[in-house]
């Protein structure tokens, strides 16, 4: 294919559109037979979506009820043995309270881990931002390097009997589980259909029952809580609101809904009306849209996802979406550029993702939901 | 220079196209005589009556009702720039392929396939690292830059190879490519702009709106010198020796072509991104249908190039509607295709590799 995509879920290289115009004839098979591809997947997923989507809403809630009431009862807590039993997306693990050797390869969960004192053996360092991570510059940490190109032989060297495993590198569970026969490896990822930040929830309880810290874990649940509380309580459930993402100068779409990258499920949390109804169908990057089509939507509020916010962070207060969605000219009518309402994610968040930043944004969300009463 | 470059031409232009060493694809059509060739043919203003017509399509597609209350303002600060935008990057892009196939003397040649680009991606990503932060004038300004450098190696490197088969030449193009493309990947990596990188590459119309496409009107410089100094090229185009021969300054030319080559290119990279095979099927369409006269097949590069991105350019925006598709992957499916009935073309006529 002659484009170049750096999304880290496809793995296509820059390399890959200069070797495949050697291979003439191949160029056009591949490109043909991708974007077929590509076609009638998006067409079969937007269909599944649409199928699912109803019935997800009547069925989510209840899952989840049950969800977490199996997992609170089979999280029993056997003292003597020092052994804990935890579900994780896999099935029951039989977890040891007072682990070795800990290797966290989950970005969801660095934040949660620090604040429990745990000292992994290896993580993946690369991927965490020296300004949020403490994990990030500490030697004594093996690196794995980044999702896209691991270095799990520190996996091994590291010598683990826990591994949290997830997001970024869940593609590599079965090389670990290879690689560390003896580990437990935990995954907590959301499930499909299930709501992200019920997840989240769920993950960093089930975490604070592994490292015995469920007072810690209970505190940032309910620091999520209370602000999710005053999101909802500020919303007046009828402004409209879109999700933004932006990045490299271009503005994507996020889709309302599971299928949107971080503030996709956060409509269905608070239940907010989508300024545009149309289904997203790239899930980690938004789709490619026109100013025009945002004029056109007119939504009441902007929630706005910065990726290269963290990166061009050197330059004080530089920030290239306010710049690119407050100061563009086409804009300037839209209802939520115009009052002001633009709610932009913590701007480690691409990195993070985890409930910490969900519970900043909340919080953010929440202060100008407020502030525009 | 510039003083003998008509007249001998003109006068040896028949026998000199027999001596274009054998690595170059021959003319398909015969060639008739180029001083009698009207510029402005009835076929021409079709050419150009269908252009336009493109162009106010691409003026009325979009999401905004153009003919609501505010409607006209909307008009203005992003369908006009992104027709505008289209149409310089179709005619530079179209035109860099043909200055490059001329220079050199291979029909699979094109920024994309001589590594150009590429270096045009370093240029971006070496100015973003150094300088977070920095001015679109200053990243292509990097752009530029990297660009010629990177032409200019291309060219010396290709000087001492012997073997100048048309499969020879770009494939040194796509390998200095993407050495310079892994370096590129790996700085991009190191600094968390990986991503970034890509949407630039992408190759999209989407982002170009009032205040964001104006650099694309140096484009615009390239392109009128390009028809000012077309009749060099096409000397040039017959090889260093022929060239010399008939009194032109082949390395200025040379570095002539490539300074324009490398500002299209990187001023496209900046503002919109790659636009693959353009440079590539544009100048070989053109040359099938009507030889290989460069001062009369110039009108027609442009035109040609305009019309297939501003096509690809309207399927990329309607076919997932009110979302967008860049314009590179509608190219990419699109100039496959036709890259592949080029070379299917030419091995009926026998000719491809020689």
């Amino acid at each position: 294919m002659p484009i170049r995509e750096f999304a880290p879920q496809n793995s296509s290289t820059l390399r890959s559109r200069s070797l495949s115009a050697l291979s003439v004839s191949a160029i056009a098979v591949l490109a043909l037979t991708a974007c077929a591809g590509d076609d009638a997947e998006a067409d079969a997923t937007e269909a599944e979506q649409a199928s699912s989507e109803t019935e997800a809403e009547t069925t989510s809630e209840s899952a989840e009820e049950g969800e977490g009431a199996e997992a609170e009862g089979t999280e029993e807590e056997d003292a003597e043995s020092g052994t804990v039993t935890v579900e994780d997306d896999h099935g029951t693990h039989e977890v040891s309270t007072d682990p070795q050797s800990v290797i966290v390869t989950d970005n969801r969960s660095y934040r949660t881990l620090e604040e429990f004192g745990v000292q992994p053996s290896a993580a993946p360092l690369a991927l965490m931002d020296p300004e949020t991570h403490a994990y990030a510059e500490d030697d004594s940490i093996l690196d794995l390097g980044m999702h896209r190109e691991p270095n799990l032989e520190n996996v091994v060297a590291a010598e683990p009997d826990l591994i949290i495993n997830g997001q970024r590198f869940q593609q590599y569970y079965q090389d670990i589980s290879e690689l560390a026969p003896d580990a437990t490896i935990l995954e907590f990822e959301p499930q499909e259909d299930a709501d992200l930040i019920e997840e989240l929830i769920r993950k960093t309880e089930s975490l604070g029952e592994v490292f015995s810290e469920d007072e810690a874990a209970a505190g940032l649940v309910e620091e999520l809580e209370t602000e999710m509380a005053r999101v909802q309580e500020a919303y007046d459930g009828e402004s409209t609101v879109m999700g933004l993402l932006t990045s490299g100068g271009d503005i994507s779409y996020v889709a309302p809904g599971p299928n949107g990258r971080a503030i996709g499920p956060v409509f269905d949390t608070f239940d907010l009306e989508p300024a545009l109804e149309q289904e997203g169908e790239d899930e980690s990057h938004g789709d490619d849209i026109s100013v025009e089509a945002i004029a056109t939507a007119n939504p009441d509020w902007l929630l706005v996802m910065d990726r290269d916010a963290r990166i061009s962070q050197e330059e004080e207060g530089y920030s290239p979406a306010a710049e690119i969605v407050e100061e563009s000219e086409a804009l300037k009518n839209v209802t939520a550029v115009e009052e002001g309402n633009i709610v932009y994610l913590p701007e480690n968040f691409y990195l993070t993702e985890d409930i910490q930043a969900y519970t900043e944004f909340f919080s953010d969300f929440a202060d100008a939901l407020e502030a525009a009463e | 220079m510039p003083d003998h470059r008509f007249t001998p031409l003109r006068g040896q232009r028949g026998a000199a196209s027999g001596a274009i060493p054998s690595g170059v694809a021959e003319p398909v059509q015969p060639r008739r005589s180029p001083r009698r060739q009207r510029l402005f043919t009835p076929a021409l203003l079709i050419g150009i009556l269908i252009t336009c017509g493109l162009l106010v399509l691409s003026l009325t597609t979009g999401q905004y009702e153009v003919f609501s209350e505010d409607g006209f303002w909307m008009f203005g600060i992003t369908r006009v720039p992104r027709t505008i935008a289209l149409v310089l990057a179709g005619a530079s892009m179209a035109m860099c392929g043909l200055i490059m196939q001329l220079l050199t003397q291979n029909r699979f040649v094109e920024p994309t396939t001589t590594g150009t680009t590429e270096w045009a991606g370093l240029g971006l990503i070496l100015v973003l690292w150094l300088f977070p932060g920095a001015s679109m004038l200053a990243r292509m300004g990097g752009a530029v830059t990297m660009a010629f450098i990177g032409t200019i190696i291309f060219f010396l490197f290709l000087q001492r190879v012997t073997l100048k088969s048309s499969l020879i030449v770009p494939i040194i193009g796509i390998m200095l490519g993407a050495v310079v493309s892994s370096f590129t990947t790996y700085i991009a990596l190191m600094t968390d702009h990986l991503q970034t990188l890509g949407i630039w590459f992408a190759g999209s119309f989407t982002g170009v709106v009032e205040g964001r496409y104006e650099l694309m009107w140096l484009v615009l410089v390239v392109t009128v010198l390009v028809f000012i100094t077309a009749d060099q090229f096409t000397v040039a185009g017959l090889g260093r020796d022929m060239a010399t021969n008939v009194g032109l300054n082949y390395t200025a030319v040379l570095f002539m072509g490539t300074a324009m080559v490398a500002v299209a290119t990187g001023v496209t990279a900046t503002v919109v991104g790659v636009l693959p095979f353009l440079g590539l099927i544009v100048p070989n369409v053109v040359s099938l249908f009507r030889g290989d006269d460069l001062r009369s097949n110039l009108p027609w590069v442009c035109l040609v190039g305009i019309a297939t991105v501003t096509v690809c350019d309207l399927i990329g925006r309607t076919i997932r509607a009110p979302f967008e598709i860049p314009v590179g992957l509608v190219l990419g499916v699109v100039g496959a295709v036709v890259f592949v009935g080029l070379l299917l073309r030419q091995r009926r006529r026998g000719g491809l590799v020689t």
